[in-house]
C-alpha cells in the first residue's frame, strides 16, 4: 500500500526527513510516533503528496507520488489534519460529506447512499453546522468526509488532541471498525502511547527526521533507551509488567495484570499449603 | 490563608446562546496550590480559564453573574490588561496567541511589555528557551514550526513572566510525552520556588494525578468533584460517568480490590503502582 525508497527532504538547507525506507500493507494499522519535531507531520504529508520529496520515491499503490497530482492520490488517501477545522467548510454536516463525491464521478444514488450510511455511524444531525459543535464532534466529521469518499488509506495527523475521553474513545473506535470491517489501512501520528498500545499492532518511532524503530508496539515499548531517544514515555501497565519482570505481552493491561497477580498469590498460597 | 482566586456563585453565558456555560461555580484556591481541572467537552472548563484571567466577561461577552477576585482584583471592573499582571494564561488555541513572527521575539514582547528590567531580560529569555529546550529554535520563524514546538514556545512566553497565577487550558496536547512530563516539572518548580498558584486543564489524567494536589471535575458549567486527588479516584465509576477516565493504574488498583487483593488507596504513580503490586503478592 504504502512503499518508502530511501525518501529524504529538504527545505533550504534543512534536512527534515533523512533517508527514510518503509513498507506498509493493505489493511495494517500502524502508529507514527516521535519528539515534537521529528518529521511526523511532514511525512504524513511526503506520503499524502503534498510535498515532494527531495531524494528517494514514495509509491502508493504501486505509483510515485511524483506523477500524481493531489487530487488524484486524494481518491485513495485520506488526510486528517490535526485541526480538524482546516478542512471542514460545509454549512450543514450532509453538505460537508456530500461536497466533492461529483467530483469524484459517484453517481447521484450511491452518493446519497454513501452519505446516509455515513450518517448512521456518525450519530450527529445531519442538519447542524459543523463549526458548531465540539471539538471532538468537528473531528469525527472530518474523519467521516473522508470515509464517505472510500479511500483505501487513511493518514490522521493526532487524532485523538484535545479530544475527552469519551470523545477520544469514539473517534478510535470508529478508526479501528474502518481498518477491521472496511480493510482500511492506517497510519497515525500520536503521542499518546495508551492509545498506540490499544488500538496499532505495529508502531514506528520517529527522531530527527529519521525511523529509528519500527515493529510491533507491545515490543517497541519494552525498549527504554529507543523510547527516551524520541522522546517518548512506555505505556503503564507495559512499564510496570516490565518493572515486575514479566515477558513481552504476558500482561500489558490492567485485567490481565490483575489476573497475573491474583494467580501468583494463588500458586504462592498452595506451594505454601503443600509444604 | 486569603485565597488567591475566589469565585462565588459564577455564572456565565455566552452572547446568543440559550444554556449557561459555567452555572453557580463556588471555588476558592489558595496561594500556591497546584490545582488539574478534567471534564468532558463542553463542561465549562476553558470558560473557567477565562473568567480567571478577565477574557470572560471583557473579550468573549455574555451575561455574568456573581463575584470572580483574582490577586484582589475583581475581574468584571479590572481590565484583563491589569489582571495579566498577575495572571498568565496559555490557552489551547496557541495560534491566536502568537504577537510576533520570531520565536525569540515572542518571548522578548512579553518581558518588555510587563516593564521586566532591561538587565534581566536576556537571561530571562535563555532560561525561558533552556527549560523548553527550545534554544534551538530561537531565531526560527514561528510559522516554520511544528504544532508541537508552538505549544512550546507559548509556554516558554508565559512562564518567562514568572506569574504568580498560571492558568494553562490544555496547553501540552500537542506535546511529546517526555516534554509534557518536562512542563509539569517546571510548572512544580514554579510552585515550590515562588510560590505561584497552577491552575491546569488538562485532559491527561495520568500527568494531573501525578502532579496536581487538587483535582476539579467540572460537567455542564459546574464543579461537581473537588477534592485530593486520590480522594476523586477512589470514584472510578463515577468519573467514567463524567467522560472522565482513570489512569490504568487506578484501573489496576480497582481490580485487585475487586479480587480482595489490595485494600489501600488508589496509586497514582508507577512507583506507587508497583509497591501495590509487590504489597499484594508479598
Amino acid at each position: 500500500m504504502i512503499l518508502l525508497e530511501n525518501v529524504s527532504y529538504a527545505i533550504e538547507s534543512r534536512e527534515l526527513i533523512s533517508g527514510a525506507s518503509l513498507r506498509i500493507g493493505q489493511g495494517e494499522f500502524a502508529a507514527l510516533a516521535g519528539e515534537n519535531g521529528a518529521g511526523k507531520s511532514t511525512l504524513l504529508k511526503l506520503i499524502m503528496g503534498l510535498i515532494k520529496p527531495t531524494r528517494g520515491d514514495i509509491l502508493i499503490q504501486g505509483a510515485s507520488t511524483r506523477d500524481r497530482k493531489v487530487s488524484a492520490l486524494a481518491r485513495t488517501v485520506g488526510y486528517l489534519f490535526q485541526n480538524p477545522d482546516r478542512q471542514l467548510f460545509g454549512a450543514t454536516i450532509r453538505q460537508e460529506l456530500s461536497f466533492g463525491l461529483d467530483f469524484l464521478g459517484v453517481s447521484k444514488s450511491d452518493a446519497e447512499s454513501r452519505v446516509e450510511e455515513t450518517l448512521g455511524w456518525l450519530k450527529l444531525d445531519p442538519d447542524r453546522a459543523p463549526l458548531s459543535l465540539s471539538r471532538g464532534e468537528r473531528q469525527r466529521v472530518a474523519l467521516a468526509s473522508l470515509f464517505v469518499r472510500r479511500p483505501s488509506l487513511l493518514l490522521l495527523d493526532e487524532p485523538t488532541t484535545g479530544l475527552d475521553y469519551r470523545e477520544c474513545m469514539q473517534m478510535m473506535n470508529t478508526v479501528a471498525r474502518l481498518n477491521r470491517e472496511d480493510g482500511v489501512t492506517v497510519l497515525m501520528i500520536t503521542h499518546d502511547m495508551e492509545i498506540a498500545l490499544d488500538f496499532a499492532p505495529r508502531m514506528l518511532t520517529l527522531s530527527g527526521g529519521r525511523i529509528i524503530a519500527d515493529g510491533s508496539t507491545r515490543e517497541l515499548m519494552r525498549d527504554e533507551a529507543m523510547l527516551k531517544r524520541a522522546s517518548l514515555i512506555p505505556a503503564q501497565m507495559v512499564a510496570l509488567a516490565r518493572r515486575l519482570g514479566l515477558a513481552p505481552g504476558e500482561a500489558d493491561d490492567a485485567d490481565s495484570l490483575a489476573e497475573w497477580v491474583a494467580s501468583s498469590v494463588k500458586g504462592g498460597a498452595q506451594r505454601a499449603g503443600h509444604t | 490563608m486569603e485565597p488567591i482566586i475566589l469565585l462565588e456563585d459564577v455564572s456565565f453565558s455566552y452572547e446568543g446562546a440559550s444554556g449557561r456555560a459555567l452555572d453557580g461555580v463556588r471555588l476558592s484556591i489558595t496561594p500556591g496550590e497546584f490545582v488539574g481541572v478534567i471534564g468532558p467537552a463542553g463542561a465549562g472548563k476553558t470558560t473557567l480559564a477565562h473568567a480567571l484571567s478577565g477574557v470572560t466577561p471583557h473579550v468573549r461577552r455574555g451575561d455574568f453573574y456573581g463575584a470572580a477576585r483574582v490577586a484582589g482584583l475583581d475581574t468584571v471592573s479590572s481590565s484583563v490588561a491589569e489582571l495579566s499582571k498577575t495572571v498568565g494564561c496559555v490557552f489551547q488555541d496557541i495560534e491566536s496567541q502568537f504577537v510576533t513572527t520570531m520565536v525569540e521575539d515572542e518571548i522578548l514582547f512579553a518581558l518588555e511589555n510587563f516593564s521586566v528590567p532591561r538587565d534581566e531580560i536576556p537571561s530571562r529569555v535563555d532560561r525561558a528557551l533552556n527549560d523548553l529546550d527550545i534554544a534551538d529554535l530561537r531565531l526560527r520563524s514561528i510559522s516554520t514550526l511544528s504544532g508541537g514546538q508552538k505549544q512550546k514556545v507559548a509556554l516558554a512566553a508565559a512562564l518567562a513572566l514568572a506569574p504568580s497565577v498560571l492558568v494553562l487550558d490544555e496547553a501540552t496536547g500537542e506535546l511529546d510525552p517526555a516534554s509534557s512530563v518536562q512542563v509539569f516539572e517546571l510548572l512544580t518548580q514554579l510552585q515550590r520556588e515562588r510560590g505561584a498558584t497552577i491552575i491546569v486543564i488538562e485532559q491527561k489524567i495520568m500527568l494531573l494525578c501525578a502532579y496536581a494536589e487538587r483535582l476539579l471535575v467540572m460537567d455542564q458549567g459546574r464543579v461537581v468533584i473537588d477534592g485530593s486527588v486520590r480522594r476523586a479516584l477512589e470514584q472510578p465509576d463515577r468519573l467514567l460517568a463524567l467522560g472522565v477516565n482513570c489512569p490504568r493504574v487506578t484501573t489496576l488498583a480497582a481490580r485487585l480490590r475487586e479480587k480482595g487483593l489490595y485494600h489501600g488507596a488508589p496509586p497514582v504513580s508507577l512507583d506507587e503502582a508497583e509497591a501495590m503490586v509487590r504489597e499484594a503478592l508479598a
